[in-house]
Protein backbone atom coordinates (compact mmCIF):
# COMPACT_ATOMS: atom_id res chain seq x y z
CA UNK A 1 0.00 0.00 0.00
CA UNK A 2 1.14 3.50 -0.80
CA UNK A 3 1.86 5.51 2.33
CA UNK A 4 -0.85 7.88 3.54
CA UNK A 5 0.57 11.39 3.30
CA UNK A 6 -0.49 13.53 6.27
CA UNK A 7 0.39 17.20 6.26
CA UNK A 8 -0.17 18.94 9.58
CA UNK A 9 -0.43 22.72 9.47
CA UNK A 10 1.93 24.19 12.08
CA UNK A 11 1.16 27.83 11.21
CA UNK A 12 0.47 30.22 14.09
CA UNK A 13 -3.32 30.04 13.77
CA UNK A 14 -3.39 26.23 13.83
CA UNK A 15 -0.68 26.14 16.50
CA UNK A 16 -2.88 28.29 18.74
CA UNK A 17 -5.80 25.90 18.23
CA UNK A 18 -3.90 22.71 19.03
CA UNK A 19 -1.85 21.50 16.04
CA UNK A 20 0.78 20.22 18.46
CA UNK A 21 -1.77 17.80 19.96
CA UNK A 22 -2.18 16.28 16.48
CA UNK A 23 1.59 15.96 16.10
CA UNK A 24 1.84 14.39 19.56
CA UNK A 25 -0.90 11.92 18.56
CA UNK A 26 0.85 11.02 15.29
CA UNK A 27 4.06 10.35 17.18
CA UNK A 28 2.39 7.77 19.39
CA UNK A 29 0.31 5.79 16.84
CA UNK A 30 0.86 2.01 16.94
CA UNK A 31 3.95 0.72 15.18
CA UNK A 32 2.09 -1.03 12.35
CA UNK A 33 0.31 2.26 11.54
CA UNK A 34 3.52 4.20 11.68
CA UNK A 35 4.86 2.27 8.71
CA UNK A 36 1.80 3.21 6.69
CA UNK A 37 1.87 6.97 7.20
CA UNK A 38 4.16 9.75 6.09
CA UNK A 39 3.82 12.75 8.42
CA UNK A 40 4.94 16.17 7.23
CA UNK A 41 4.65 19.63 8.73
CA UNK A 42 3.50 22.59 6.67
CA UNK A 43 3.18 26.29 7.39
CA UNK A 44 -0.30 26.95 5.95
CA UNK A 45 -3.16 25.03 4.35
CA UNK A 46 -5.16 28.23 3.69
CA UNK A 47 -8.11 27.51 5.97
CA UNK A 48 -6.90 29.72 8.81
CA UNK A 49 -9.27 30.24 11.74
CA UNK A 50 -10.94 26.85 11.32
CA UNK A 51 -7.94 24.95 12.58
CA UNK A 52 -6.19 22.91 13.41
CA UNK A 53 -6.11 21.82 9.79
CA UNK A 54 -4.55 18.79 8.15
CA UNK A 55 -4.33 17.40 4.68
CA UNK A 56 -4.62 13.63 4.23
CA UNK A 57 -3.63 12.46 0.73
CA UNK A 58 -4.54 15.94 -0.49
CA UNK A 59 -7.94 16.21 1.21
CA UNK A 60 -8.20 19.07 3.72
CA UNK A 61 -9.80 18.45 7.11
CA UNK A 62 -10.51 21.43 9.39
CA UNK A 63 -11.16 21.57 13.14
CA UNK A 64 -9.22 18.38 13.74
CA UNK A 65 -8.75 16.70 17.08
CA UNK A 66 -6.68 13.59 17.80
CA UNK A 67 -9.94 11.56 17.99
CA UNK A 68 -11.19 12.74 14.61
CA UNK A 69 -7.76 12.14 13.09
CA UNK A 70 -7.78 8.59 14.39
CA UNK A 71 -11.15 7.99 12.69
CA UNK A 72 -9.88 9.37 9.38
CA UNK A 73 -6.77 7.21 9.53
CA UNK A 74 -8.50 4.00 10.55
CA UNK A 75 -11.04 4.41 7.69
CA UNK A 76 -8.22 4.84 5.18
CA UNK A 77 -6.09 2.02 6.49
CA UNK A 78 -9.01 -0.40 6.80
CA UNK A 79 -10.13 0.43 3.25
CA UNK A 80 -6.65 -0.34 1.98
CA UNK A 81 -6.61 -3.71 3.73
CA UNK B 1 -0.18 24.17 28.70
CA UNK B 2 -0.39 20.50 28.11
CA UNK B 3 -3.52 19.94 26.08
CA UNK B 4 -5.53 22.25 23.89
CA UNK B 5 -9.06 21.51 25.06
CA UNK B 6 -12.26 23.07 23.71
CA UNK B 7 -12.20 25.47 26.65
CA UNK B 8 -8.71 26.67 25.71
CA UNK B 9 -9.77 27.02 22.05
CA UNK B 10 -12.77 29.17 23.01
CA UNK B 11 -10.62 31.51 25.07
CA UNK B 12 -8.09 31.82 22.26
CA UNK B 13 -10.75 32.43 19.62
CA UNK B 14 -12.14 35.32 21.69
CA UNK B 15 -8.68 36.88 22.08
CA UNK B 16 -7.98 36.45 18.38
CA UNK B 17 -11.28 38.07 17.35
CA UNK B 18 -10.80 40.98 19.76
CA UNK B 19 -7.29 41.54 18.39
CA UNK B 20 -8.46 41.27 14.77
CA UNK B 21 -11.26 43.80 15.24
CA UNK B 22 -8.92 46.19 17.08
CA UNK B 23 -6.29 46.01 14.33
CA UNK B 24 -9.04 46.72 11.78
CA UNK B 25 -10.45 49.67 13.80
CA UNK B 26 -13.80 47.85 14.03
CA UNK B 27 -13.92 46.89 17.68
CA UNK B 28 -16.34 49.61 18.84
CA UNK B 29 -18.89 48.86 16.13
CA UNK B 30 -18.40 45.12 15.78
CA UNK B 31 -17.64 43.81 19.27
CA UNK B 32 -21.10 42.21 19.47
CA UNK B 33 -20.35 40.13 16.38
CA UNK B 34 -17.96 38.00 18.41
CA UNK B 35 -21.02 36.58 20.16
CA UNK B 36 -22.21 35.06 16.90
CA UNK B 37 -18.88 34.24 15.25
CA UNK B 38 -17.46 32.25 18.15
CA UNK B 39 -20.79 30.67 19.22
CA UNK B 40 -22.59 29.95 15.95
CA UNK B 41 -26.25 29.04 15.43
CA UNK B 42 -25.16 25.41 14.94
CA UNK B 43 -24.83 25.20 18.72
CA UNK B 44 -25.23 24.65 21.54
CA UNK B 45 -22.05 22.65 21.80
CA UNK B 46 -21.10 22.90 25.43
CA UNK B 47 -23.97 24.30 27.50
CA UNK B 48 -27.74 23.97 27.67
CA UNK B 49 -28.42 26.50 24.90
CA UNK B 50 -26.68 29.07 22.70
CA UNK B 51 -27.94 31.84 24.97
CA UNK B 52 -26.07 30.44 27.92
CA UNK B 53 -22.98 29.97 25.75
CA UNK B 54 -23.20 33.59 24.66
CA UNK B 55 -23.67 34.83 28.23
CA UNK B 56 -20.46 33.03 29.17
CA UNK B 57 -18.77 34.37 26.08
CA UNK B 58 -19.69 37.91 27.14
CA UNK B 59 -17.71 37.38 30.32
CA UNK B 60 -14.72 36.23 28.28
CA UNK B 61 -14.94 39.29 26.04
CA UNK B 62 -15.09 41.63 29.06
CA UNK B 63 -11.93 40.04 30.44
CA UNK B 64 -10.21 40.32 27.06
CA UNK B 65 -11.04 44.04 27.13
CA UNK B 66 -9.92 44.42 30.77
CA UNK B 67 -13.32 45.92 31.61
CA UNK B 68 -15.78 44.94 34.37
CA UNK B 69 -18.68 42.66 33.49
CA UNK B 70 -21.21 45.28 34.61
CA UNK B 71 -20.63 47.42 31.49
CA UNK B 72 -22.45 46.90 28.22
CA UNK B 73 -20.19 45.38 25.54
CA UNK B 74 -20.31 48.55 23.45
CA UNK B 75 -19.26 50.73 26.43
CA UNK B 76 -16.54 48.29 27.40
CA UNK B 77 -15.18 48.25 23.85
CA UNK B 78 -15.24 52.03 23.61
CA UNK B 79 -13.35 52.44 26.88
CA UNK B 80 -10.82 49.74 25.98
CA UNK B 81 -10.15 51.44 22.63
CA UNK B 82 -9.66 54.71 24.53
CA UNK B 83 -6.95 52.89 26.50
CA UNK B 84 -8.86 52.63 29.76
CA UNK B 85 -8.20 49.74 32.11
CA UNK B 86 -10.51 48.93 35.02
CA UNK B 87 -8.36 50.05 37.93
CA UNK B 88 -9.39 47.94 40.87
CA UNK B 89 -10.03 44.72 38.99
CA UNK B 90 -7.88 41.71 39.90
CA UNK B 91 -5.96 39.87 37.17
CA UNK B 92 -7.52 36.45 37.80
CA UNK B 93 -11.33 36.53 37.86
CA UNK B 94 -14.15 34.02 38.12
CA UNK B 95 -16.58 34.32 35.23
CA UNK B 96 -19.72 33.76 37.31
CA UNK B 97 -21.85 32.77 34.36
CA UNK B 98 -19.35 30.07 33.38
CA UNK B 99 -18.93 28.47 36.79
CA UNK B 100 -20.93 25.24 36.86
CA UNK B 101 -21.28 25.38 40.66
CA UNK B 102 -19.73 21.90 40.71
CA UNK B 103 -22.00 20.02 43.15
CA UNK B 104 -19.23 18.03 44.67
CA UNK B 105 -19.55 16.37 48.05
CA UNK B 106 -16.11 15.88 49.40
CA UNK B 107 -16.57 12.29 50.60
CA UNK B 108 -18.59 9.80 48.60
CA UNK B 109 -19.41 6.14 49.23
CA UNK B 110 -18.85 4.21 46.01
CA UNK B 111 -20.15 0.90 44.63
CA UNK B 112 -17.16 -0.77 46.25
CA UNK B 113 -18.99 -0.62 49.61
CA UNK B 114 -19.83 -4.21 50.67
CA UNK B 115 -21.91 -3.31 53.71
CA UNK B 116 -19.49 -5.37 55.76
CA UNK B 117 -20.10 -6.43 59.30
CA UNK B 118 -17.31 -4.45 60.94
CA UNK B 119 -18.56 -1.05 59.71
CA UNK B 120 -15.30 0.72 60.42
CA UNK B 121 -16.73 3.79 58.69
CA UNK B 122 -19.58 4.13 61.20
CA UNK B 123 -17.23 3.48 64.10
CA UNK B 124 -14.73 6.07 62.89
CA UNK B 125 -17.19 8.91 62.34
CA UNK B 126 -17.03 11.41 65.21
CA UNK B 127 -20.30 13.05 64.12
CA UNK B 128 -22.40 9.91 63.68
CA UNK B 129 -23.04 11.00 60.10
CA UNK B 130 -22.90 7.51 58.61
CA UNK B 131 -25.78 5.07 58.53
CA UNK B 132 -26.61 2.12 56.31
CA UNK B 133 -29.23 2.54 53.61
CA UNK B 134 -30.09 0.10 50.84
CA UNK B 135 -27.28 -2.22 51.80
CA UNK B 136 -24.64 0.49 51.62
CA UNK B 137 -23.06 3.11 53.89
CA UNK B 138 -24.62 6.56 53.52
CA UNK B 139 -23.07 9.87 54.58
CA UNK B 140 -25.54 12.45 55.89
CA UNK B 141 -24.24 15.74 54.43
CA UNK B 142 -25.96 17.78 57.09
CA UNK B 143 -23.85 16.12 59.79
CA UNK B 144 -20.58 15.46 57.88
CA UNK B 145 -17.70 17.79 58.75
CA UNK B 146 -15.45 16.38 56.00
CA UNK B 147 -12.77 15.14 58.40
CA UNK B 148 -11.94 12.14 56.20
CA UNK B 149 -11.68 9.54 58.98
CA UNK B 150 -14.19 7.24 57.27
CA UNK B 151 -12.13 7.22 54.10
CA UNK B 152 -9.10 6.12 56.07
CA UNK B 153 -11.08 3.54 58.03
CA UNK B 154 -12.67 1.64 55.12
CA UNK B 155 -10.65 -1.52 54.38
CA UNK B 156 -12.03 -1.62 50.82
CA UNK B 157 -11.13 1.97 50.02
CA UNK B 158 -14.80 2.36 49.14
CA UNK B 159 -15.05 5.95 50.34
CA UNK B 160 -13.34 8.42 48.05
CA UNK B 161 -12.41 12.03 48.44
CA UNK B 162 -13.02 14.36 45.55
CA UNK B 163 -12.74 18.11 45.28
CA UNK B 164 -13.48 20.84 42.82
CA UNK B 165 -10.67 21.14 40.24
CA UNK B 166 -10.11 24.81 41.07
CA UNK B 167 -9.79 24.09 44.78
CA UNK B 168 -7.42 21.21 44.18
CA UNK B 169 -5.26 23.31 41.87
CA UNK B 170 -4.83 26.10 44.40
CA UNK B 171 -1.97 25.35 46.77
CA UNK B 172 -2.86 28.36 48.90
CA UNK B 173 -6.53 27.64 49.64
CA UNK B 174 -7.55 30.86 47.95
CA UNK B 175 -10.52 29.59 45.93
CA UNK B 176 -13.64 28.15 47.55
CA UNK B 177 -17.25 27.47 46.76
CA UNK B 178 -19.33 30.47 47.78
CA UNK B 179 -22.84 30.39 49.18
CA UNK B 180 -24.44 29.56 45.85
CA UNK B 181 -21.63 27.05 45.16
CA UNK B 182 -20.06 29.36 42.59
CA UNK B 183 -16.31 29.69 42.94
CA UNK B 184 -15.10 32.71 44.90
CA UNK B 185 -11.49 33.85 45.07
CA UNK B 186 -10.17 35.18 48.38
CA UNK B 187 -7.80 37.86 47.12
CA UNK B 188 -6.14 38.16 50.54
CA UNK B 189 -4.78 34.66 49.92
CA UNK B 190 -4.53 34.62 46.09
CA UNK B 191 -1.20 35.37 44.38
CA UNK B 192 -2.71 35.28 40.86
CA UNK B 193 -0.50 32.38 39.72
CA UNK B 194 -3.19 31.19 37.31
CA UNK B 195 -3.24 27.53 38.41
CA UNK B 196 -7.04 27.57 38.84
CA UNK B 197 -7.49 29.06 35.39
CA UNK B 198 -5.62 26.14 33.84
CA UNK B 199 -7.44 23.60 36.01
CA UNK B 200 -11.11 24.54 35.54
CA UNK B 201 -12.68 22.22 32.92
CA UNK B 202 -15.51 24.73 32.37
CA UNK B 203 -13.14 27.60 31.64
CA UNK B 204 -14.82 29.58 34.41
CA UNK B 205 -11.69 31.38 35.49
CA UNK B 206 -10.04 33.89 33.25
CA UNK B 207 -7.40 36.57 33.29
CA UNK B 208 -7.77 40.11 32.12
CA UNK B 209 -5.89 41.11 29.03
CA UNK B 210 -4.43 44.38 27.76
CA UNK B 211 -4.32 43.54 24.06
CA UNK B 212 -6.74 46.27 22.95
CA UNK B 213 -5.06 49.01 24.97
CA UNK B 214 -1.68 47.88 23.66
CA UNK B 215 -2.70 47.75 20.00
CA UNK B 216 -4.03 51.29 20.39
CA UNK B 217 -0.60 52.42 21.66
CA UNK B 218 0.96 50.94 18.52
CA UNK B 219 -1.63 52.65 16.33
CA UNK B 220 -0.80 55.99 17.93
CA UNK B 221 2.79 55.54 16.76
CA UNK B 222 4.32 55.12 20.21
CA UNK B 223 7.66 53.38 20.52
CA UNK B 224 6.30 50.10 21.86
CA UNK B 225 9.18 47.84 22.92
CA UNK B 226 8.78 44.07 23.37
CA UNK B 227 10.65 42.46 26.26
CA UNK B 228 10.56 38.75 25.61
CA UNK B 229 10.97 36.43 28.60
CA UNK B 230 13.41 33.50 28.23
CA UNK B 231 10.63 30.89 28.18
CA UNK B 232 9.72 32.03 24.63
CA UNK B 233 11.83 29.29 23.02
CA UNK B 234 9.57 26.88 21.13
CA UNK B 235 6.33 28.57 22.24
CA UNK B 236 5.26 29.45 18.70
CA UNK B 237 6.24 26.10 17.21
CA UNK B 238 9.13 23.72 17.79
CA UNK B 239 10.95 24.89 14.68
CA UNK B 240 10.30 28.64 14.99
CA UNK B 241 13.60 30.46 15.53
CA UNK B 242 14.21 33.53 17.70
CA UNK B 243 14.97 35.44 14.50
CA UNK B 244 11.58 34.53 13.02
CA UNK B 245 9.73 35.49 16.18
CA UNK B 246 11.53 38.82 16.43
CA UNK B 247 10.78 39.60 12.75
CA UNK B 248 7.13 38.82 13.46
CA UNK B 249 7.13 41.13 16.50
CA UNK B 250 8.45 43.99 14.39
CA UNK B 251 5.90 43.31 11.69
CA UNK B 252 3.18 43.36 14.33
CA UNK B 253 4.15 46.90 15.28
CA UNK B 254 6.84 46.65 17.96
CA UNK B 255 9.51 49.33 17.65
CA UNK B 256 12.23 47.09 19.06
CA UNK B 257 12.71 43.73 20.78
CA UNK B 258 14.78 43.00 23.91
CA UNK B 259 15.39 39.65 25.54
CA UNK B 260 14.59 39.65 29.25
CA UNK B 261 17.62 37.33 29.52
CA UNK B 262 19.62 40.59 29.67
CA UNK B 263 17.85 41.51 32.91
CA UNK B 264 18.28 37.90 34.07
CA UNK B 265 22.05 38.18 33.67
CA UNK B 266 21.95 41.41 35.67
CA UNK B 267 19.86 39.72 38.36
CA UNK B 268 22.28 36.77 38.53
CA UNK B 269 25.17 39.11 39.22
CA UNK B 270 23.29 41.29 41.68
CA UNK B 271 21.65 38.43 43.54
CA UNK B 272 24.97 36.60 43.92
CA UNK B 273 26.50 39.81 45.27
CA UNK B 274 23.57 40.31 47.64
CA UNK B 275 23.87 36.73 48.90
CA UNK B 276 27.58 37.03 49.60
CA UNK B 277 27.05 40.35 51.40
CA UNK B 278 24.09 39.32 53.54
CA UNK B 279 24.31 35.57 54.28
CA UNK B 280 25.15 34.60 56.98
CA UNK B 281 26.07 38.02 58.42
CA UNK B 282 22.57 39.56 58.30
CA UNK B 283 20.30 36.57 57.71
CA UNK B 284 20.80 32.82 57.76
CA UNK B 285 19.21 32.19 54.35
CA UNK B 286 18.00 34.04 51.28
CA UNK B 287 15.44 33.18 48.62
CA UNK B 288 15.22 34.27 45.00
CA UNK B 289 12.82 37.06 44.04
CA UNK B 290 12.16 36.66 40.31
CA UNK B 291 8.89 34.68 40.56
CA UNK B 292 6.15 37.15 41.55
CA UNK B 293 3.73 34.43 42.71
CA UNK B 294 6.42 32.97 44.99
CA UNK B 295 7.20 36.42 46.42
CA UNK B 296 3.46 37.10 46.71
CA UNK B 297 2.99 33.89 48.67
CA UNK B 298 5.63 34.94 51.19
CA UNK B 299 4.00 38.38 51.52
CA UNK B 300 0.53 36.95 52.07
CA UNK B 301 1.16 33.64 53.80
CA UNK B 302 4.55 33.85 55.52
CA UNK B 303 5.02 37.58 56.12
CA UNK B 304 7.66 36.99 58.82
CA UNK B 305 10.00 35.69 56.12
CA UNK B 306 9.87 38.75 53.89
CA UNK B 307 13.29 39.90 55.05
CA UNK B 308 14.71 36.65 53.66
CA UNK B 309 13.58 37.37 50.11
CA UNK B 310 16.28 38.84 47.90
CA UNK B 311 15.67 42.56 47.45
CA UNK B 312 16.97 42.38 43.88
CA UNK B 313 14.26 43.26 41.36
CA UNK B 314 13.07 40.70 38.83
CA UNK B 315 14.61 40.34 35.35
CA UNK B 316 11.42 41.93 33.95
CA UNK B 317 11.88 45.09 36.01
CA UNK B 318 15.64 45.27 35.36
CA UNK B 319 15.08 44.93 31.60
CA UNK B 320 12.25 47.49 31.70
CA UNK B 321 14.53 50.02 33.37
CA UNK B 322 17.25 49.46 30.77
CA UNK B 323 14.76 49.98 27.93
CA UNK B 324 13.25 53.10 29.51
CA UNK B 325 16.78 54.48 29.84
CA UNK B 326 17.82 53.64 26.28
CA UNK B 327 14.66 54.34 24.28
CA UNK B 328 13.14 57.71 24.98
CA UNK B 329 9.37 57.59 25.30
CA UNK B 330 9.34 53.80 25.19
CA UNK B 331 6.16 51.92 26.07
CA UNK B 332 7.49 48.68 27.57
CA UNK B 333 5.68 45.36 27.16
CA UNK B 334 6.75 42.23 28.99
CA UNK B 335 5.86 39.11 27.01
CA UNK B 336 5.99 35.94 29.06
CA UNK B 337 4.24 32.85 30.39
CA UNK B 338 2.95 34.46 33.56
CA UNK B 339 -0.26 35.95 34.94
CA UNK B 340 1.30 37.07 38.23
CA UNK B 341 3.68 39.31 36.27
CA UNK B 342 0.64 41.46 35.47
CA UNK B 343 0.34 42.20 39.19
CA UNK B 344 4.08 42.77 39.60
CA UNK B 345 4.15 45.19 36.66
CA UNK B 346 1.48 47.34 38.30
CA UNK B 347 3.92 47.92 41.20
CA UNK B 348 6.77 48.98 38.90
CA UNK B 349 5.15 51.53 36.63
CA UNK B 350 8.55 53.15 36.06
CA UNK B 351 9.74 50.00 34.28
CA UNK B 352 6.82 48.08 32.77
CA UNK B 353 3.72 49.45 31.03
CA UNK B 354 1.97 46.29 29.80
CA UNK B 355 2.22 42.54 30.23
CA UNK B 356 1.20 39.99 27.61
CA UNK B 357 1.23 36.21 27.81
CA UNK B 358 2.54 34.13 24.91
CA UNK B 359 -1.05 33.05 24.37
CA UNK B 360 -2.21 36.66 24.01
CA UNK B 361 0.69 37.46 21.69
CA UNK B 362 -0.13 34.49 19.46
CA UNK B 363 -3.76 35.66 19.33
CA UNK B 364 -2.50 39.11 18.27
CA UNK B 365 -0.36 37.54 15.52
CA UNK B 366 -3.34 35.61 14.20
CA UNK B 367 -5.60 38.66 14.50
CA UNK B 368 -3.10 40.67 12.46
CA UNK B 369 -2.76 37.88 9.88
CA UNK B 370 0.86 37.13 10.76
CA UNK B 371 2.04 33.54 10.50
CA UNK B 372 5.27 33.28 12.49
CA UNK B 373 6.29 30.04 10.74
CA UNK B 374 6.39 31.88 7.41
CA UNK B 375 8.43 34.85 8.67
CA UNK B 376 12.04 35.30 7.53
CA UNK B 377 14.75 34.71 10.16
CA UNK B 378 16.42 38.04 10.78
CA UNK B 379 19.59 36.26 11.88
CA UNK B 380 19.21 37.09 15.57
CA UNK B 381 21.73 35.38 17.83
CA UNK B 382 21.24 35.39 21.61
CA UNK B 383 23.16 38.26 23.15
CA UNK B 384 22.89 37.28 26.78
CA UNK B 385 24.67 34.45 28.53
CA UNK B 386 23.55 30.89 29.04
CA UNK B 387 22.60 31.92 32.57
CA UNK B 388 20.05 34.45 31.42
CA UNK B 389 18.48 31.92 29.07
CA UNK B 390 18.03 29.11 31.61
CA UNK B 391 16.01 31.31 34.00
CA UNK B 392 13.06 29.94 32.01
CA UNK B 393 13.15 26.52 33.61
CA UNK B 394 13.16 25.34 37.23
CA UNK B 395 16.66 25.28 38.63
CA UNK B 396 17.99 27.89 36.22
CA UNK B 397 18.30 30.78 38.66
CA UNK B 398 19.93 28.57 41.25
CA UNK B 399 22.42 27.21 38.73
CA UNK B 400 23.30 30.72 37.58
CA UNK B 401 23.92 32.04 41.09
CA UNK B 402 25.87 28.94 42.15
CA UNK B 403 28.10 29.10 39.07
CA UNK B 404 28.67 32.83 39.53
CA UNK B 405 29.68 32.30 43.15
CA UNK B 406 31.90 29.38 42.11
CA UNK B 407 33.71 31.65 39.64
CA UNK B 408 34.43 33.97 42.55
CA UNK B 409 35.82 31.03 44.51
CA UNK B 410 32.92 31.11 46.95
CA UNK B 411 31.16 27.87 46.04
CA UNK B 412 31.43 26.54 49.59
CA UNK B 413 29.37 29.46 50.90
CA UNK B 414 26.23 28.15 49.21
CA UNK B 415 23.99 25.32 50.28
CA UNK B 416 21.31 25.66 47.65
CA UNK B 417 17.94 24.05 47.04
CA UNK B 418 15.34 24.58 44.34
CA UNK B 419 11.59 24.19 44.70
CA UNK B 420 8.85 24.39 42.10
CA UNK B 421 5.13 24.40 42.78
CA UNK B 422 3.77 26.68 45.50
CA UNK B 423 3.01 23.83 47.92
CA UNK B 424 6.59 22.55 47.69
CA UNK B 425 7.97 26.07 48.14
CA UNK B 426 5.79 26.70 51.16
CA UNK B 427 6.80 23.42 52.77
CA UNK B 428 10.50 24.14 52.31
CA UNK B 429 10.09 27.69 53.68
CA UNK B 430 8.32 26.39 56.77
CA UNK B 431 11.20 23.98 57.39
CA UNK B 432 13.72 26.80 57.02
CA UNK B 433 11.69 29.06 59.29
CA UNK B 434 11.64 26.34 61.95
CA UNK B 435 15.40 25.94 61.66
CA UNK B 436 14.98 22.36 60.43
CA UNK B 437 16.89 22.88 57.20
CA UNK B 438 20.45 23.97 56.64
CA UNK B 439 19.70 25.32 53.16
CA UNK B 440 20.92 28.91 52.88
CA UNK B 441 19.89 29.73 49.30
CA UNK B 442 16.52 28.74 47.88
CA UNK B 443 15.10 29.15 44.40
CA UNK B 444 11.31 29.38 44.51
CA UNK B 445 9.12 28.97 41.40
CA UNK B 446 5.33 28.89 41.67
CA UNK B 447 4.77 26.88 38.51
CA UNK B 448 5.75 23.27 38.17
CA UNK B 449 8.82 23.11 35.94
CA UNK B 450 9.44 26.85 36.35
CA UNK B 451 8.35 29.51 33.85
CA UNK B 452 8.00 27.04 30.96
CA UNK B 453 5.13 25.52 32.96
CA UNK B 454 3.31 28.85 33.30
CA UNK B 455 -0.41 29.41 32.61
CA UNK B 456 0.26 31.70 29.63
CA UNK B 457 2.34 29.21 27.64
CA UNK B 458 1.40 27.52 24.38
CA UNK B 459 3.34 24.28 24.52
CA UNK B 460 4.14 21.25 26.62
CA UNK B 461 6.73 22.24 29.25
CA UNK B 462 8.49 18.88 28.87
CA UNK B 463 9.30 19.85 25.29
CA UNK B 464 10.06 23.53 25.84
CA UNK B 465 12.23 22.83 28.91
CA UNK B 466 14.63 20.94 26.65
CA UNK B 467 14.41 23.55 23.88
CA UNK B 468 15.33 26.25 26.42
CA UNK B 469 18.51 24.35 27.31
CA UNK B 470 19.39 23.86 23.63
CA UNK B 471 18.91 27.58 22.96
CA UNK B 472 20.95 28.50 26.05
CA UNK B 473 23.88 26.51 24.69
CA UNK B 474 23.98 28.75 21.61
CA UNK B 475 24.55 31.83 23.79
CA UNK B 476 27.60 33.91 23.03
CA UNK B 477 28.86 33.53 26.59
CA UNK B 478 28.28 30.85 29.17
CA UNK B 479 28.39 32.94 32.35
CA UNK B 480 26.49 36.08 33.33
CA UNK B 481 29.82 37.57 34.42
CA UNK B 482 31.06 37.44 30.83
CA UNK B 483 28.10 39.47 29.58
CA UNK B 484 29.77 42.89 29.30
CA UNK B 485 26.49 44.57 28.46
CA UNK B 486 24.87 43.30 31.66
CA UNK B 487 27.93 44.40 33.69
CA UNK B 488 27.68 47.87 32.14
CA UNK B 489 23.91 48.23 32.66
CA UNK B 490 24.24 47.05 36.25
CA UNK B 491 26.23 50.17 37.09
CA UNK B 492 23.48 52.54 36.00
CA UNK B 493 20.29 50.63 36.81
CA UNK B 494 18.37 50.65 40.09
CA UNK B 495 18.41 46.97 41.00
CA UNK B 496 16.76 46.89 44.42
CA UNK B 497 13.23 46.98 45.64
CA UNK B 498 13.66 48.72 48.97
CA UNK B 499 17.01 50.41 49.23
CA UNK B 500 19.92 51.81 47.11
Amino acid sequence: MKKVVIEVCLGTSCHLLGAQDLMAYLERVPKDWKELIDVRGTTCLHHCGKGPNISVNGTIYTGMTPDKLQDVLSDLIEAAE
Amino acid sequence: MSQITEVVKLRRKVLTEVARLTFNDQLKEEVGSILTTVVTEDGPRYRCCVHKERAVLRGRIDLALSRPMSESLADAAEKAVAGEVAADMPIINVIDEACDQCPIDKFIVTDACRNCIAHHCIASCPKKAITVHQNRAYIDKTKCVECGLCKKACPYGAIIEISRPCERACDLGAIKAGQDRKAVIDYDRCVQCGACKTACPFGAIGERSYIVQLIQQMKQGKKVVAMVAPAFVGQFGVKVTAGQLFSALQKLGFHDVYEVALGADMVTLEETHEFIESVPSQRNYMTTSCCPAFVGMIEKHLPDLQSHVSSTVSPMVATGRVVKHEVEGAVTVFIGPCTAKKVEASKYTDAVDYVLTYEELAAMFVGAGINVTEMPDNGYAPKSSRHGAIFARAGGVLESVVETATEKGLADRLNAQRCDGLANCKQQLILMKAGKSDINFMEGMACSGGCVGGPGTLTDPRVTGKLVDNYAKTSETMLAEQNDRAQQELKQTKMHRNHN
